[in-house]
C-alpha cells in the first residue's frame, strides 16, 4: 500500500491528533494535525493534504458543517469522519455529504490506515 | 429464482447506447461501487458477529460498545443502500423506509436518556422504605424498610438522594468531562484505568457543591445533632441505585466515611460521589453491564453506632439455604473490621429456632491466646437475639439476608444494613463423589488448609500482591496471593484465576466478589506468602482448601465453567433488544417473491438484500448497457463444460480474445477462482457411479439426473452455473437439482476488504438426511477457521480479514466441498456412516491445502 500520502488529521483532541500523528509519521506518512476546522480549512487549500481524518466535534464549527465545506470546494479530496461519539444522524449525514466513511474512537492504527489507504484509492478516477 | 428472472428479464430492458470507451469507464464506475458495497457489507457482517458473540461470550462490554458498534453497523448499511441505488441507476431507493424504521427503533433503544434533576434532595430515614428505592438506592430503601416497616431498630439520620447526586454533577457540569476520560478506557490497561478513575474521583472531590445542596445537608444535620448533647458523628454510606439488588453485590465497592464530623460532612460527601468512578467500581459495572449513567451515588446520613460488639449475621449458612442455622461473624468495635477482611472475628452457628442456642462457636484467634479466650463478644441471649432477627429478615424480604449489625456500648442492637444473600456457594454444584476416588491420584499438595470462601479449581502463576504497585503488574490468569482480603483488590478478580490469602474469611468483600466472578478462592491459607514463589505455575482447589504445584488436570476438568456476569444486567437486556432489529435473517431466499426492500424487517435483512441485488446488477450491466451475450464465456476443460465465466474487471489475460465464446484456464487470472477451481478438481468422485473428469460440470449434472442418487430430483434445473470474476474477486452461483450453493471471495489490497464467504442451502433428501449434511459442513468449515451460521437446513460461513494466503486455501475447502456434499447426500442416512466420511473428507483437505497461518 502507498505509505507516502499526505494526511491532515482535524481533531480538537491534542494527545490524540499528536499521538497518532506522530505514529503515522513513524509508518512514513506525511501528517499533519489542525485543532479547529479554520485551521484545517487553511491547510487544505494550501493544496497539501491527500486524505483528511476529521473529527465530528470541533470547538469553531460541527463538523459535518465543516465535512459539507471541505466537499463543496474539494469534491474529490476523500475525508474521514472519526469520533468518539457514536450517532447514527450524524453519521448518515457525513455521509450524505460525501464522507468516504465514519469511524469511531478509540480505532486501533492499524485500521485507520487502511481506512486512510482505501479512501484514498477510492477516491482516484476508477481503473488507473 | 429473482437472481435468474432478473438476468432474463434484463434482455428486454431499454439498452442506453454506449460507445466502447464510455462503456468501459461507466463500467469501471459501476464495479468500483460494487467492490465498496462488499467492503460495507464485510464491516457490516463483521460488526452484527461482535454484537452477536457479546450476548453470549460471557465477556465484559459497556453501553458504548452497544451504542459504537450499533451506530458503525447502521452506517455502513447506510452505505451499502447508497452503492446499490448507484450501481442500480437509481433504483432500489424504496430501501429508505425500512432502513429508517430499523434504525429508528435501534437509535430510541441506544440512547442517552438523562434522568432529571427534580425531586427532594433529602429524605429522613423515618419516610423511607423500599418504595423510595429510586430516590434512596436500595441500600438505604432497605434500611428505611427495616426501621419502618419491621420494627428494628436502625440508626437515625437521612439520605442524601440521587436527585441531589444528579444536581450536583449538573451544577458543576462534570459529566461531559467524565464520559471523555471514560470514553474508549481499556480495563486492561490497569496504569490507565488507576490513572482515569483517580482522576475523574478528583475533579468530583473538588468541584464546589451547589450552596442549596449544601445549606440542606447541614439543615438537617443540625435536626440530628439536636437530639444528642454530644458533638454528633455520622457515617455517610453510599448506597448506589442497583447496588444491592439480589443477584449484584458492588460489594465494598463504594466508600463509608466512619466518624465524620460536622465540618467535613459536605466534603465526605463528594468523596463518596466520587467513589462511584473507583477503578474497581467501573470494571465492576462494565463486567455486570452496567451503564454508568443509571447507577446514581445516593449517600446515607447516620449517626454512628458506638459498637461495643459488631459483625455480620448471615441468615443462613453461605453453602446452605436450607441451614436450620444462621452465622454470625462478631469482632469487638466497629463492623468495619469484620467487613473489610482485616480483622480476627469469631463465628457462631445459632440456631434458627426458638429459643435459638448456640450450636458451634469458633474463636478467631489462637487457641493458646488465653486473653482472648476469656473474652466472648457476643452472650448467650444476645446471639439468640441475633439469630431471631435474622430470621424475621428473610421472611420479611423473602430471601435469606446478608445483614451487618452492631451492639453499642449501652448494649441495645441496631441493624446497619440488610440485603439478600447473593450469589451463595451452594448455587455451584455440591462437592462430588467423583473427588474421593480420584483423591489417592492426586500429588502431595504445596498447601492444605484455610477456609474455601468461593468453590472452583484455578490453575495460574502465582502473584503476590502487597501494593498497589503490584497491582499494575498482576498478569492475567495468575493466582492472587495475599496477606488480607482488602476490597481494593477486588479489581483484580477479572483478571485472577484464583485467590489465596492468608487471612480473612467468608464475610469479606473480596469473597463476595469472588462468588460473584465464579474465581475460586481459599481464605486463611497460612505459609501462603512464604510458600508460593511468584511466577511458580499452581493449581489451587479452593473447594478442598488445597494448592498444588504444577497443573493437575483431574482436578481442572471438574472446574465449573464461569458464570456469565452479563446475563440480566441492563446493558446485557438492552443489547438483546437491539438484537432483535439487527441479526434475524428473514430474507433467506432470493428466489422467493418476498424477498423485496418492503421485507426487510431487520439490518441483516438489508445487508442480504443489497448484496444480492448488487450481484445481480453486476451480471446485468453487460445486457443493460449493450454488451452482446458473449459476456459470458463458456468454460473449457477437455471439452465445453457447464459453467460460464463473466470478467467484471481484470480476470482474464490481456492477450485473451474478447470475441471468443470460449475460455479455458490458462486465460484464468482470477486468484480466487482458480483456488475454488482446485479444489473442485483434486479429488476424484469417489462415491457411485463412477464419472469421469471430462466434462466437470457433467459430473455434478449427472449425478443430479441420476435417479438413484435422490429420487426426489425428477429434472435437473437447466441453469447455467456462473463465475462472476475479477484477478481479486469471484462470486460463484451453483445450483444443482435442488441444492443452492453461493462462493464468494474478495482478496484486496488492505485485510478490511478480505474474506470468503458460502452459502448453502437446500437439496431435496429427507430432513434428517438434509441436517446432518448440514451438521457435518459446519463441523468441518468451523475446524478451518469459518464462522457458521446455521438455521435449519440452510448455512453460512465466513471468514473476514484475513491474509489473501489463507484465505485462498479456504476457497480450496470450499470447492471441494461443492462437489462432495453431493456424494456426502448419499451417505448420511447414518451417523456412523457419517463419521467415516468426515475422516475421509478431513484426510482429503489436510491434503488439499498449504497450512498458513492467519495473519
Amino acid at each position: 500500500m502507498a505509505t507516502d500520502l499526505k494526511i491532515l488529521l482535524i481533531d480538537d483532541e491534542s494527545d490524540f491528533v499528536e499521538t497518532t500523528c506522530k505514529r503515522l509519521i513513524r509508518r512514513g506518512y506525511s501528517a499533519k494535525t489542525a485543532l479547529t476546522c479554520a485551521d484545517g480549512l487553511t491547510i487544505i487549500a494550501s493544496g497539501w493534504p491527500e486524505v483528511v481524518v476529521l473529527d465530528v466535534m470541533l470547538p469553531d464549527r460541527d463538523g459535518v458543517d465543516c465535512l459539507r465545506e471541505i466537499k463543496e470546494k474539494w469534491p474529490t479530496l476523500p475525508v474521514i469522519l472519526l469520533t468518539g461519539h457514536a450517532c447514527m444522524q450524524t453519521g448518515m449525514h457525513g455521509l450524505e455529504y460525501g464522507a468516504s466513511d465514519y469511524c469511531l474512537k478509540p480505532i486501533d492504527l492499524e485500521t485507520l490506515v487502511e481506512k486512510i489507504a482505501i479512501a484514498h484509492r477510492e477516491s482516484q478516477k476508477p481503473g488507473i | 429464482m429473482s437472481f435468474y428472472f432478473d438476468r432474463l428479464t434484463s434482455f428486454f430492458r431499454t439498452k442506453p447506447r454506449l460507445k466502447p470507451a464510455e462503456l468501459q469507464a461507466a463500467f469501471r464506475g459501476h464495479y468500483k461501487e460494487f467492490r465498496a458495497l462488499l467492503t460495507a457489507n464485510n464491516n457490516a457482517l463483521e460488526l452484527m458477529a461482535e454484537l452477536e458473540q457479546a450476548l453470549t461470550a460471557g465477556h465484559s462490554f459497556g453501553m458504548a460498545f452497544v451504542r459504537g458498534n450499533c451506530t458503525a453497523l447502521s452506517v455502513n448499511i447506510y452505505k451499502m443502500i447508497q452503492h446499490l441505488t448507484r450501481l442500480a441507476d437509481g433504483r432500489y431507493v424504496e430501501l429508505d423506509h425500512p432502513f429508517r424504521t430499523i434504525t429508528r427503533e435501534l437509535e430510541q433503544l441506544i440512547a442517552i436518556r438523562s434522568l432529571s434533576t427534580e425531586g427532594e434532595v433529602i429524605l429522613s430515614m423515618k419516610e423511607i422504605d423500599v418504595t423510595k428505592v429510586d430516590q434512596v438506592g436500595e441500600k438505604m430503601a432497605n434500611l428505611g424498610e427495616v426501621k419502618n416497616r419491621v420494627g428494628l431498630r436502625t440508626p437515625d439520620g437521612f439520605v442524601i438522594t440521587a436527585a441531589a447526586a444528579r444536581k450536583f454533577i449538573a451544577t458543576s457540569d462534570l459529566q461531559v468531562e467524565i464520559n471523555r476520560r471514560l470514553k474508549g478506557l481499556d480495563l486492561d490497561n490497569l496504569e490507565e484505568l488507576y490513572t482515569v478513575s483517580a482522576g475523574i474521583q478528583s475533579l468530583i472531590s473538588n468541584a464546589p457543591l451547589p450552596t442549596e445542596l449544601e445549606e440542606a445537608i447541614l439543615a438537617h444535620h443540625r435536626q440530628l445533632a439536636a437530639d444528642s448533647d454530644e458533638e454528633l458523628l455520622v457515617a455517610l454510606r453510599s448506597s448506589a441505585l442497583g447496588e444491592d439488588s439480589s443477584n449484584v453485590s458492588f460489594a465494598g465497592q463504594y466508600r463509608t466515611q466512619l466518624n465524620v464530623s460536622r465540618e467535613f460532612v459536605g466534603q465526605a460527601y463528594k468523596e463518596i460521589v466520587a467513589g462511584k468512578y473507583k477503578s474497581q467500581a467501573i470494571v465492576y459495572r462494565q463486567q455486570r453491564g452496567y451503564r454508568n449513567l443509571d447507577v446514581h451515588m445516593c449517600v446515607g446520613c447516620l449517626r454512628m453506632v458506638n459498637g461495643a460488639v459488631s459483625g455480620v449475621l448471615y441468615s443462613r449458612a453461605p453453602d446452605n439455604p436450607r441451614s436450620p442455622f444462621v452465622i454470625i461473624q462478631a469482632a469487638p468495635g466497629l463492623a468495619s473490621a469484620v467487613v473489610d477482611g482485616s480483622g480476627v472475628t469469631d463465628q457462631f452457628r445459632v440456631s434458627r429456632t426458638p429459643p435459638h442456642p448456640i450450636l458451634h462457636r469458633q474463636s478467631g484467634v489462637e487457641e493458646n491466646d488465653s486473653a482472648a479466650i476469656s473474652r466472648r463478644t457476643l452472650t448467650d441471649d444476645q446471639a439468640a437475639e441475633l439469630a431471631a432477627i435474622g430470621v424475621r429478615l428473610e421472611e420479611h424480604f423473602g430471601t435469606p439476608q446478608d445483614i451487618e449489625w452492631s451492639i453499642d456500648q449501652s448494649g441495645l442492637l441496631y441493624i446497619l444494613q440488610s440485603r439478600p444473600l447473593g450469589r451463595s456457594l451452594s448455587e455451584e454444584p455440591p462437592e462430588t463423589s467423583e473427588y474421593k476416588p480420584m483423591a489417592a491420584d492426586l500429588p502431595e499438595p504445596l498447601l492444605i488448609g484455610g477456609a474455601c470462601v468461593s468453590r472452583g479449581v484455578g490453575y495460574g502463576p502465582a502473584f503476590k500482591v502487597r501494593s498497589s504497585l503490584d497491582l499494575l503488574r498482576f498478569p492475567k490468569g495468575a493466582v492472587l496471593v495475599i496477606e488480607t482480603p482488602y476490597p481494593e483488590w477486588a479489581s483484580l478478580l477479572n483478571r485472577a484465576a484464583a485467590v489465596v490469602s492468608e487471612t480473612g474469611q467468608m464475610a469479606a468483600h473480596l469473597a463476595t466478589v469472588a462468588r460473584e466472578f465464579g474465581v475460586p478462592a481459599i481464605f486463611g491459607m497460612k505459609q501462603a506468602k512464604a510458600t508460593l514463589a511468584n511466577d511458580t505455575l499452581i493449581t489451587v482447589d479452593a473447594t478442598a482448601g488445597k494448592v498444588y504445584a504444577g497443573r493437575i488436570e483431574p482436578l481442572l476438568a471438574l472446574a465449573a465453567p464461569k458464570p456469565n456476569l452479563m446475563v440480566g444486567s441492563p446493558v446485557y437486556k438492552i443489547l438483546t433488544q437491539a438484537l432483535v432489529h439487527i441479526t434475524p435473517l428473514n430474507l433467506t431466499d432470493p428466489a422467493s417473491p418476498y424477498f423485496r426492500p418492503d421485507s426487510c424487517k431487520t439490518l441483516h435483512d438489508l445487508t442480504r438484500f443489497c448484496h444480492e441485488k448488487a450481484v445481480v446488477e453486476m451480471f446485468n450491466f453487460g445486457e443493460r448497457y449493450g454488451f452482446d451475450d458473449k459476456t459470458a464465456k463458456q468454460l473449457v476443460v477437455d471439452a465445453p463444460s457447464q459453467w460460464w465465466v463473466i470478467d467484471l474487471d481484470d480476470g482474464f489475460t490481456p492477450d485473451f480474445d474478447p470475441e471468443s465464446r470460449y475460455i479455458d484456464l490458462g486465460h484464468i487470472v482470477s486468484l480466487p477462482m482458480l483456488a475454488i477451481w482446485q479444489g473442485m478438481t483434486a479429488f476424484p468422485w469417489a462415491g457411485p457411479p463412477p464419472v469421469s473428469l471430462g466434462g466437470f460440470g457433467s459430473i455434478i449434472f449427472q449425478s443430479t439426473r441420476n435417479p438413484h442418487l435422490d429420487p426426489a430430483v425428477r429434472s435437473a434445473m437447466a441453469a447455467k452455473n456462473y463465475f462472476l470474476i475479477s484477478k481479486n474477486y469471484c462470486n460463484l452461483n451453483v445450483r444443482l437439482g435442488y441444492h443452492f450453493a453461493l462462493v464468494e471471495a474478495n482478496l484486496g489490497e488492505f485485510l478490511t476488504e478480505n474474506y470468503v464467504s458460502f452459502q448453502f442451502k437446500g437439496g431435496a433428501a429427507d430432513e434428517n438426511r438434509r441436517l446432518l449434511r448440514i451438521r457435518l459442513i459446519s463441523d468441518i468449515l468451523s475446524e478451518f477457521g469459518f464462522r457458521v451460521e446455521q438455521k435449519v437446513d440452510a448455512m453460512t460461513a465466513r471468514i473476514e480479514k484475513k491474509p489473501g494466503a489463507f484465505l485462498l486455501e479456504r476457497l480450496k475447502i470450499l470447492g471441494y466441498l461443492l462437489i462432495h456434499t453431493r456424494q456426502i447426500d448419499m451417505v448420511m442416512a447414518d451417523e456412523g456412516m457419517a463419521a467415516g466420511y468426515r475422516r475421509k473428507i478431513m484426510t482429503d483437505l489436510h491434503t488439499l491445502i498449504i497450512p498458513t497461518t492467519e495473519g
